[in-house]
Parts: structure tokens; C-alpha cells; sequence
């Protein structure tokens, strides 16, 4: 049977994205504006949000679907692209040019997302594997 | 499923640990010995011995950091945080300059000193707390990766590597080596717009058939440097130095009247119409200084060597462009100046000059317009019988005032003048020095001719702008005699008053001539015995006052009321 409370975590973890890239570009173009933002260190930035977010699409999208076709093979592909949205949350909560409070916040959330969502996937996947 | 737990934790293991991390970027550089902080590690020490020696290093330290700290190994007075103040000195402060050291505010935590006065206290004894200030804003910055955010970069100091990288960088026009616009020699510069007429433009460089009319003028040095063209309307003189000695006084050509009118000037910028330049005229200065002025003056004269002197060699050009208003060039004039030189000679000091008329004017001098303006020349003339006034041509010699010279001898003062200009009171001098042989009457004659020099005028122009036939725009010169009353009375200062007054608009108030009084002051001369001789000071002056009143601006009247009844208003009463 699919994983209630996974499907319930994706559809909240996609409103949440939503918002945190709307909030995260914003406070890049504020830290653009306020503080010294080179291009060499905003070009880096910007393409890794992009890129988060295209990651983060596909990984809602494969997640949502292998849990409701009950498949094990795209709920594995979306754990798989999660390790690598973790490590962009990551960058953004420690490497990046500027870290403001509010961007520890929302890292901090969404990192706890994925930790939630990673443990019900891997249960998933054991459930439907056997 | 023991491989799916196995999974399960290695994940969880992967969630790094959310922790506010420390601020870790102090704001500046790595801070060297003068921080007491953590010691600095030893890498960055090596690194900055690599490094080529750059700025002094910041103190980052809070807790170090004093602004008020000025003098060294003395206590300044209110500073709280000055090391070099013992407790019985903070006693007797009364306030701190400077009551909190902190780093950049926008950083979430970060330390702060702060320095008070316990005035309770008795005696009054000062307080130092460091404390961890926090910025409540949920924008503060937590950590920033990228060191040179927040605090001035400091440049880097050009060694032989980086130089040309540097100089590729930052140097513009003023710092490179020659431009190329300077090579009329490329004719792929720019096609020629046949359709778009050029002219010359204000500032724009004069183009002969070759390259650019050229006005030697000193560059750096006093030494004449040959590439400096001469712009479009900018009337300019210079005077530079060139070496020279009889035995190359053929060889160099900038001593040779050719050098100077050879190439043509072009009429309008990149086309074919020529003016030849012509010789207006030529004065001859002898090796003593004495100057002739030559009759024909189409004869070109060259550097010839006669009798151990190099003759011929040009000592100054003069040269007159008269253009139209369409600007182009029409006709260009050169007088020059040829004197000689002898066998010590090793260098000569050439001076040139260039000044445009407009074709068709006559320029006349106008000192404002119609006020006069601060720093022209007052305009003055005379005025015989029955006719308007007459000024002299040369408008720095209308109104003059004796000029000092470097031996202040009266008597050797050779007639120098220096024009007044307006708004510049003046004071000058000499001394004369009287002997028992002179005479008074002649020694008065001397002085007031060289108190008033030579044309002193009569009547002054009351604005900028005054016609010579409007005489009654002009203000005639009161002279006032102050003598004592004695036998021989001799001039010994001039004091020349012009009161001017502001006239016009409050906006824009023009400046206007109003009374100028000459006073000559005299004393009396003491017959000295003979074989004395005594010194006195002579001086003229010239001051300008204004005596405009105070402006009163006129307002309109209140606006009245103006209503009255209808005739019939109270009609059954009235």
C-alpha cells in the first residue's frame, strides 16, 4: 500500500519549496543590493538555486509517482536525487557568499523535510520490496 | 530489512548538525602581531612574508581598537579606552569620547567593548566590559564565505611582475604611452564622410598638411617639446626653454623661421583647401636686447653663422588665426621675433604665442558686461574737448599702477606698470633714495611721473561695457592733494580708492563703478648735508570698496478686500 504520510510529506514539501525559493531568491537580490556582491560569487549562487530547484522538481515528481504506482525503482531514483538536493541545502546553509539568519532558518527546515522524507522512502521501499 | 536500517541510519548520519556556527570572518585581513586575540597561525605568517610588503595591517581586535588613542604614551583626556591612562587619570575624566568599540553592526553576534564611568564611585573610576552583542534582525549575517565583504580591500602594490597588468587595468588616457590618434600618418583611420562637413571645433587641434600646428610649450621641464598642437580658439602663450650653440644653429629646425610657416594649415579638418601661413612681421633683437622692427617682411630669413654669432635664430612666434563663424580658417599671420646668439650661449628661452579673431569683428576688449567682472582691467581714458572718450588700444594699460621690481630702487624702476583689475586692491612700492644733490622740483616731476606713469587717465568707465561715446557712463578720476604746509613738498604715495556699488537685480547684481579718488600724499623734503643720503619708501595703492546699500526687496501691498454692499442693501430701513 503507498505510504500516506509520505504522499502528505511531498505535497507539503512542495508548497514549502515553493516558498523557500521565492524567499531565497529574494534575500540574494537584497544581499546583492546591500551588501558587495561580485559577479564571481553571485553567478555560482544563483545557477545552484536553479539548479535546486529543477532537482527538486523531479524529485517530488518520482517520489510522488513511485509511491502511488507502489514501484520501487523511481521512489529510489528520488532518494537518490534527494542525497544531492541535501548537499545544495547543505552549500546554501554554510557555503554560500553571504548566510544570513533567515537562510539558516529555512535550510534548517527544509533539511529537516528531507530527513523525514528520506526515512519514510526507505521504509516505502522496503514495503514494497517485500 | 536489516539492509533497509542499515540504510535508514547511514542517512541519518548524512543530516549534518544544525548549529549557529560562530561568526568566524574577523572583517578584515589576518590580523598580525597587534591583535592580542588567538594566536595568529603560523601559515598566514609565511603567507605574508611570501607576499610583497603591502599596507599595515588593520587591529581587529575590539578590544584593542582605540580612535581617541592619539597621543603616543601620554593619556588623552576622555578616552576611556586609551591604554596609556592609569586609574588616577580616568578619576578626572568626565565623560568617555567613546563609549562603544564594536565591529560591523550587521554581523548576528559579535563582540563589542564597552567603556564607561562609574561617576557613583569615589573616585570616579572607569569600567570596561566585553560583551557579545546581538543584532535581533533576522537578516543579520550569520557567516559570510567571501573575506573581502565587509571591509576596504586594500590595493595592490605594483612590483616589476604585475605592472604592465596593473598599468592595462587602471591606466587611462593620462597614464598610457602614446595614443594613436597622434599618427595622422594612417589613412584607414576613418573614411571620409563626404556627405557630413568637418569643421573645427572649440579645443580641437589645428591640422597642417603634414600634422598638427605645432606650439613648442614646456612639458615637465623647461625644455621645449615640440608636440603640443595648438587648439582651435584657445588663445595661449608659452615660453619653454631650447638648447642650442653656435656651432648647431644650422642643424636644428626649430630655430628656423621654415620650421614655423612651412606646413600648410588646413582650412577645415580632413580636406584639401589650404592657407599658407604669411609673415607679418619681423622684429630683430640685438644680442643687448634692443628690438627693431624690420620693413620687408617677406624676405625669409634663415640661421646663418656671421662673425662667431649665429644670427637669425628664432626667439619668439606670434601667430594670428582669423576664422569664421562657420568654423574654418581663412587666413593665418606669423610675426616673429629673430635675435643672435654668441659663442657661451648653450641654451635659448623661445617664447610663442597664438590668438584667434573672428573675420569681420573688431574685438573690443570688454572687462564685463555689464557689471564689471572680478580680476579684468578697470577701463579708463581721456577725454579732450568737445569729443568722446579715448582709450588706449591695449586694454591691460588703461588704468596702471606702479609695479615693484626685484632691486627696489625708484629711480631704476624702468616705467614697470601693472594694469588694476578690478576686485584686487593693490599694493606697491619702491625706495628712493635722496641725496644732498637733489633738487626739488625735479625730484617731483620724477615722482608723480612715476607714481601716475606715463598716461594717467582721466576718466574711468563706470560699467564693463561703457561705449567711448557715452561719456556720460564714465566716471572722471578726483584727485586730492594732502600736503603740509611747507617749502618743498615731494610725492610720496598714491592711494587710489574706487567705490563700486552693486546695481541691478538681487539675483544677479552687476558690478558698477561709481568714484575713484587719487590721493597723493606729499612730505617734506629736509635738505640734507651734503654727503648724506637719506631713504625713503614710496607707495601706491589701489583699494576697492563697496558701497552698495543694503538691498531692500519691495514686496506688493496686502491684497485688500475690496467688498462693498449694493446700494439697496438695507432698502426697507434704509
Amino acid at each position: 500500500l503507498s505510504s500516506v504520510p509520505l504522499q502528505i510529506l511531498f505535497y507539503v514539501n512542495g508548497i514549502y519549496y515553493i516558498f523557500y525559493f521565492l524567499a531565497t531568491l529574494a534575500m540574494i537580490v537584497y544581499k546583492s543590493q546591500v551588501f558587495s556582491y561580485p559577479d564571481d560569487f553571485l553567478a555560482p549562487d544563483l545557477t545552484l538555486l536553479f539548479i535546486m530547484a529543477i532537482l527538486e522538481v523531479l524529485r517530488l515528481y518520482l517520489g510522488s509517482k513511485g509511491n502511488l504506482t507502489e514501484e520501487e525503482a523511481p521512489l529510489g531514483l528520488s532518494l537518490v536525487i534527494t542525497v544531492g538536493s541535501v548537499i545544495l541545502s547543505v552549500y546554501f546553509l554554510v557555503w554560500q557568499t553571504y548566510v544570513l539568519k533567515a537562510d539558516v532558518i529555512i535550510n534548517a527546515v527544509l533539511l529537516f523535510t528531507y530527513g523525514l522524507e528520506s526515512v519514510l522512502q526507505v521504509i516505502a521501499i522496503a514495503a514494497f520490496v517485500s | 530489512m536489516a539492509v533497509a536500517l542499515r540504510l535508514g541510519a547511514l542517512l541519518l548520519f548524512l543530516l549534518p548538525p544544525v548549529r549557529a556556527a560562530e561568526p568566524s570572518a574577523e572583517p578584515a585581513p589576518e590580523p598580525m602581531a597587534s591583535a592580542a586575540g588567538p594566536a595568529a597561525p603560523p601559515e598566514t605568517r609565511a603567507a605574508t612574508r611570501a607576499r610583497p610588503r603591502s599596507g599595515p595591517a588593520p587591529v581587529t581586535d575590539v578590544a584593542k581598537l582605540c580612535v581617541c588613542d592619539l597621543l603616543v604614551a601620554q593619556c588623552d583626556v576622555n578616552c576611556c579606552c586609551d591604554p596609556d591612562c592609569s586609574a588616577a587619570d580616568f578619576s578626572l575624566f568626565t565623560t568617555c569620547s567613546v563609549p562603544v568599540v564594536t565591529g560591523d553592526s550587521r554581523f548576528c553576534s559579535q563582540k563589542a567593548a564597552i567603556y564607561s564611568l562609574d561617576v557613583e564611585a569615589n573616585p570616579p573610576e572607569r569600567i570596561f566590559k566585553l560583551i557579545d552583542q546581538v543584532n535581533p534582525s533576522v537578516f543579520c549575517i550569520h557567516t559570510t564565505n567571501y573575506k573581502q565583504a565587509l571591509s576596504f580591500s586594500s590595493p595592490e602594490m605594483p612590483t616589476s611582475e604585475n605592472f604592465d597588468q596593473l598599468l592595462k587595468q587602471f591606466g587611462s588616457a593620462s597614464f598610457s604611452a602614446e595614443p594613436d590618434s597622434w599618427n595622422m600618418n594612417t589613412d584607414a583611420q576613418n573614411p571620409s564622410d563626404t556627405n557630413e562637413t568637418y569643421r573645427y571645433k572649440y579645443g580641437v587641434p589645428i591640422q597642417t598638411v603634414d600634422a598638427f600646428l605645432r606650439l613648442p610649450s614646456p612639458v615637465v621641464s623647461s625644455w621645449c617639446s615640440d608636440a603640443n598642437p595648438a587648439g582651435f580658439l584657445l588663445n595661449q602663450a608659452t615660453k619653454c626653454i631650447r638648447s642650442l650653440s653656435v656651432e648647431k644653429c644650422g642643424n636644428i629646425e626649430a630655430v628656423s623661421m621654415l620650421f614655423y610657416i612651412n606646413s600648410s594649415i588646413l582650412a577645415v579638418p580632413e580636406s584639401n583647401q589650404v592657407v599658407n601661413i604669411t609673415v607679418h612681421s619681423i622684429v630683430v633683437q640685438s644680442l643687448n636686447g634692443m628690438r627693431t622692427l624690420l620693413n620687408g617682411s617677406d624676405v625669409l630669413r634663415l640661421p646663418m653663422i656671421l662673425d662667431e654669432l649665429c644670427i637669425n635664430i628664432v626667439l619668439g612666434v606670434s601667430y594670428h588665426i582669423t576664422y569664421t563663424d562657420a568654423g574654418e580658417i581663412i587666413e593665418a599671420a606669423a610675426s616673429f621675433v629673430l635675435g643672435a646668439i654668441n659663442k657661451e650661449a648653450r641654451s635659448i628661452q623661445q617664447s610663442f604665442e597664438i590668438s584667434f579673431t573672428q573675420v569681420n569683428t573688431k574685438p573690443v576688449p570688454l572687462s564685463g558686461n555689464p557689471g564689471y567682472v572680478v580680476g579684468l582691467p578697470v577701463r579708463a581714458g581721456f577725454r579732450p574737448q568737445g569729443s568722446g572718450i579715448i582709450q588706449s588700444t591695449n586694454k591691460y594699460s588703461q588704468l596702471t599702477i606702479l609695479q615693484s621690481t626685484s632691486n627696489q630702487d625708484c629711480l631704476a624702476a624702468q616705467g614697470a606698470r601693472t594694469p588694476i583689475l578690478f576686485g584686487y586692491n593693490m599694493i606697491s612700492g619702491c625706495k628712493l633714495r635722496i641725496t644732498a644733490a637733489m633738487k626739488c622740483q625735479p625730484l617731483t616731476q620724477t615722482l608723480l611721473d612715476l607714481l601716475k606713469g606715463q598716461s594717467f587717465p582721466e576718466f574711468v568707465a563706470s560699467f564693463g561695457n561703457s561705449q567711448a561715446q557715452d561719456v556720460l557712463d564714465w566716471v572722471p578720476i578726483t584727485h586730492l592733494h594732502i600736503s603740509e604746509q611747507s617749502s618743498c613738498q615731494i610725492p610720496v604715495s598714491l592711494e587710489m580708492e574706487v567705490k563700486w556699488t552693486k546695481y541691478g537685480s538681487l539675483v544677479n547684481p552687476q558690478a558698477r563703478i561709481v568714484n575713484v579718488t587719487a590721493t597723493i600724499t606729499t612730505t617734506t623734503l629736509k635738505q640734507l648735508p651734503s654727503g648724506r643720503e637719506r631713504t625713503i619708501p614710496i607707495t601706491s595703492s589701489v583699494v576697492f570698496t563697496d558701497i552698495s546699500s543694503p538691498a531692500e526687496p519691495g514686496y506688493k501691498a496686502w491684497p485688500t478686500i475690496n467688498a462693498k454692499l449694493p446700494f439697496d442693501f438695507f432698502f426697507p430701513f434704509v
